[in-house]
């Protein structure tokens, strides 16, 4: 197969030759690999690549995948970096408009007219950006004669793959991990992976998320060899029982390579003890039936246990071949009859904040130090919530809120805002995903790959179908999805609001603000076990507490922190203590979105905003929404955060 | 000549000079206020303090239009008209139907003295329409200073992003230290404040990416404010100074920053501030809540406005003992 350019224009060509999404487990030769978190089946091509950037996708130097290619031309680049941030291209921060606006007239394929299809859009794109990347690599010595994958965590926005001169595959979601099979083309030495990265494909209007909008390979890239049998994929089922002291473990294993040997599967607790220990003989699907766990201890926010989940694979021989070790907790929420959430038996209620990934130096590259910062900030602040906005965050994130106790929310790379809003009324007509059908496959593959990856970790409580995308069936297709993969845990999704009509419900809203003119179809029913809204003054929380809630309540934005803000936060709070059907929210939002520069004027090391690069159409300082500013001091209103969120721990 | 249990009292042809122990304060009849507040040989003021009405505009504040809505108030704050001819001069029981200028003042000496000096200024607002303001001075004999602010309030006039009186300060102030809530707050987000005594360093302003309002504190009982150097080319001390302001029948709210409101609202970004030079106390009787709604159109919750129809009135204690 040859790539072709046009799958940027097509929104039903998103992935090629990549491999399913699985769990997101980390596999070790032996115990001593997992002690020191260096595991001899990875080799890291994080680094310095060899890059040429081009304004257009025309300008692309074509060939440059070719094993004879003189690339003495190239420049280099760090990866995981933003190509934005090593000055190649303009910084842009756009909220709700699309990056385009007022430079290029486009429509989504297929949004106004089945007979559309917008050929060129992006192909031909004036505005779509090329970073050339090649990687020059032998493997080491562990990797060899070996099947051999590499792994994008994360690349903005559509990319093309070549190893050593062959076309291997085609990723877009560029908050999802895409992986490729290398293993046909693979040599010991002298290889050469090249990847051609575009800033924008038909995935464009499927992330107009409101922040910086960046391209590259920002996210680690890593080479992962597989033993000769292997754990690809597993499903951990902890239930907790209805008494809420008892708890059952089931799993399902998929195991890849060859079929001889034995799976050993241990289940140990904080004390060491073995709970479970069972072996099974070696096959593609290996279940472990349902194994009772007398007085379960039970994970939340205020006691995070997790139990020690250890996957062996043993050979013949009875020789450990590869080691999976994996930790989980066991919880359960569920809506009780009055449209209570529950954990655990017990009301629950988000103290929470929508955190984007942002560091001041590099963008959306944000590195482990950020991340341990930010969990810090959280349980200093009785901060016991995030939801992931509005993508997939990097893998460490969810170990590290399963082990903080931190309840997740964990939304899809999904935003369509440009489609359906404009200067803020609600116009979808040339809404996608909707209900046009040649969108429904990449939105439903986005909620897929969310799932496999992260469904093991204990910490998410909520799926979020995306942010701000308007509703239709493709928005069915995707809470679809998640209701017949997972029976343990809720969906939410905010904007299916904008269908229904609350005259009942919030009177004193008009409903021309929420509605579109001339009517839509009401999808409340069939989308989010929650009602959400983003932004409702106290008030209107109040009438929807009051006039038969039938979801409970949350606020997947609220207390909007631009500046200098957070006023008012009692007015929400109080209702906690009024309505069980209320539970809580995510302030908008965690950090500033500004970049460190050095002022050319003064000589200080100063914040720059939306705007600062002569970038238009931009939204200027409304980037900077965040409880702490963007070096990851705390804004003066933390105090406040701290103490109302410490009223309802 | 000491006049330890009295208010030396000069007569002036444009000024009011009152000397004690460790004190002397000049009140222009034609600046419109308390021009010098001298405290053991060190100046504290640069200008007239000034009835002050305007905040730097918050994010919120712009979402919601309210710094169109009541536009007025940044002139009636950046430019002051003192209505003179209503300055108002009681010494002890003695009031002055009109100020004591030459020829009234040749009858006095250079040995007038007194309990209590109470001197008003009135000013009139740059709004349509307009309103007017009082402040008030009681220097007691100690000297103390006794600050009373009025504003009379307005119908027809939009609401008020703060009230408050303006002191500049001839140099930038090395710390502070005051009696209060933790923290920045405002009437609508204290509740996570502690109360205790506080120091404060340098004149820190919040880092928010566009300059805005910044560094409030709500309920006060006692600020410190101490500089080290003065604009006196005589002065070659840089031994720390304070000057202590209290409160009088209830706490009082501040902020203490280098910059003025307008000079914030000049500024998109931090850098583009002024160097810092002065120290800019606001001392606020009425201080407009922040909001949190959202900051596109949501207005502070109403009990956190400042009506413009009411008055408003506050004191505080200078150069408290």
């Amino acid at each position: 197969m040859e790539a072709n350019i046009k799958w940027l224009d097509d929104p039903e060509t998103f992935r090629v030759n990549q491999l399913p999404a699985h769990s997101d487990h980390h596999f070790y030769r032996d115990y001593a690999e997992w002690q020191k978190h260096k595991s001899s089946f990875e080799q890291s091509l994080d680094g310095q690549w060899q890059f040429k950037f081009a304004s257009t996708p025309q300008e692309r130097i074509k060939d440059f995948y070719q094993v004879d290619f003189d690339a003495s031309g190239f420049d280099q680049i760090e990866v995981p970096s933003e190509i934005e941030l090593s000055d190649y291209a303009q910084n842009n921060y756009i909220n709700t408009l699309i990056p385009w606006e007022g430079k290029i007239y486009r429509r989504p394929a297929y949004a106004l007219s089945q007979d559309d299809p917008e050929e060129g859009s992006f192909s031909e794109g004036e505005d779509n950006t090329v970073g050339l990347y090649l990687k020059h690599f032998d493997l080491n010595d562990e990797l060899r004669g070996k099947q051999i994958r590499v792994r994008f965590e994360g690349v903005e926005r559509a990319m093309y793959l070549w190893l050593n001169g062959h076309f291997i595959g085609y990723a877009e979601d560029s908050f999802t991990p895409s992986e490729f099979d290398l293993t046909p083309y693979i040599q010991d030495e002298d290889n050469v992976i090249a990847v051609e990265v575009f800033k924008h494909s038909t995935a464009s209007w499927i992330e107009d998320q409101d922040m910086f909008r960046f391209s590259g390979i920002f996210r680690s890239v890593e080479l992962l060899a597989q033993p000769v049998t292997h754990l690809e994929d597993f499903t951990l089922k902890p239930r907790v029982a209805d008494n809420y002291r008892d708890g059952e473990l089931s799993m399902d294993l998929n195991l890849v390579g060859e079929h001889a040997g034995n799976v050993h599967v241990l289940v140990k607790n904080h004390a060491g003890s073995t709970l479970l220990d069972e072996t099974k003989p070696i096959d593609s699907n290996v279940t472990i039936a349902p194994h009772e766990f007398k007085d379960v201890h039970l994970w939340d926010n205020h006691d995070p246990y997790l139990y020690q989940l250890l996957i062996e694979i043993h050979d013949e021989d009875g020789n450990l071949i590869e080691l999976v070790p994996y930790q989980f907790g066991f919880r359960r929420i569920e809506i009780s009859k009055d449209h209570v959430v529950l954990l655990n038996g017990k009301r629950l209620i988000i103290n929470g904040v929508n955190r984007h990934e942002w560091d001041d130096h590099r963008g959306r590259s944000v590195t482990m130090p950020d991340m341990l910062s930010d969990i810090h900030t959280f349980k200093e602040n009785n901060i016991n919530a995030v939801r992931t906005c509005h993508y997939p965050d990097q893998i460490p994130w969810y170990y590290l809120c399963d082990q903080n106790g931190i309840y997740m929310m964990a939304e899809n790379n999904l935003e369509s805002h440009a489609t359906w809003q404009k200067m803020g009324a609600i116009e979808p007509s040339d809404n996608v995903p909707g209900s046009v059908p040649q969108w429904k496959e990449v939105v439903v593959d986005r909620a897929r790959s969310n799932y496999e990856f992260f469904k093991n970790h204990t910490a998410i409580l909520f799926w979020s179908l995306g942010n701000e995308s308007f509703a239709g069936d493709n928005l069915v297709a995707m809470q679809q999805f998640y209701k017949e993969h997972d029976d343990s845990r809720l969906v939410h999704y905010e904007g299916v609001c904008h269908t229904h009509d609350y005259s009942d419900q919030i009177p004193s809203m008009d409903p021309d603000n929420y509605l579109p003119k001339g009517g839509t179809k009401d999808y409340r029913d069939q989308i989010s076990d929650v009602e959400s809204w983003m932004y409702l003054p106290p008030k209107q929380v109040e009438e929807y507490l009051k006039n038969n809630p039938d979801k409970p309540f949350m606020e997947c934005e609220y207390m909007h922190d631009m500046g200098n803000s957070a006023g008012g936060m009692g007015s929400y709070i109080k209702l906690l203590d009024k309505y069980p059907q209320y539970f809580g929210g995510f302030i908008w939002d965690f950090i500033d979105q500004a970049i460190q520069v050095k002022d050319p004027i003064s000589g200080q090391m100063v914040m720059r905003y939306g705007g600062d690069f002569d970038d238009r159409h931009s939204d200027y300082e409304f980037s900077g929404d965040g409880l702490m500013f963007a070096d990851r001091t705390p804004k003066p209103a933390m105090q406040e955060v701290r103490y109302y969120y410490g009223l309802h721990k | 000549m000491a006049y330890t249990n009295k208010l030396h009292v000069i007569y002036g042809d444009g000024t009011l000079g009152i000397g004690g122990d460790g004190f002397h304060y000049i009140f222009s009849y034609e600046k419109g206020g308390l021009e010098s507040l001298k405290l053991n040989g060190k100046e504290w003021l640069y200008r007239v303090p000034t009835p002050t009405f305007w905040r730097a505009t918050t994010d919120n504040d712009r979402g919601s239009g309210f710094n169109i809505k009541s536009a007025q108030w940044l002139a009636a704050d950046t430019f002051t008209k003192c209505l003179n001819d209503q300055t108002d001069l009681t010494v002890d029981d003695h009031h002055f139907e009109k100020l004591p200028i030459a020829p009234e003042t040749n009858q006095f000496s250079n040995h007038e003295t007194a309990d209590n000096v109470k001197i008003r200024f009135t000013y009139e607002t740059l709004t349509v329409p307009a309103t007017k303001v009082t402040v008030t001075y009681l220097v007691s004999a100690n000297g103390q200073i006794k600050l009373t602010a009025h504003y009379f309030g307005h119908p027809d006039l939009p609401e008020l992003p703060v009230f408050g009186l303006r002191f500049i300060m001839p140099t930038t102030a090395t710390s502070f230290d005051y009696e209060g809530l933790s923290g920045e707050t405002y009437p609508d987000r204290m509740a996570g404040a502690q109360p205790g005594k506080y120091h404060v360093d340098g004149l820190p302003v919040a880092k928010y990416l566009v300059p805005q309002e910044n560094g409030m504190h709500m309920k006060t009982k006692q600020l410190k404010i101490t500089r080290e150097i003065t604009e006196n080319n005589a002065d070659h001390s840089t031994a720390p100074f304070s000057l202590k302001v209290g409160q009088v029948d209830k706490p009082f709210n501040f902020s203490c920053l280098p910059y003025t409101a307008e000079e914030l609202e000049s500024a998109t970004h931090i850098e583009e501030l002024p160097l810092a030079r002065r120290t800019v106390l606001v001392i606020a009787g009425a201080v407009r809540g922040v909001g949190g709604i959202d900051s596109w159109g949501a207005d502070v919750e109403k009990q956190y406005h400042i009506p413009a129809d009411q008055d408003i009135e506050f004191s505080v204690m200078l150069n408290e003992k």
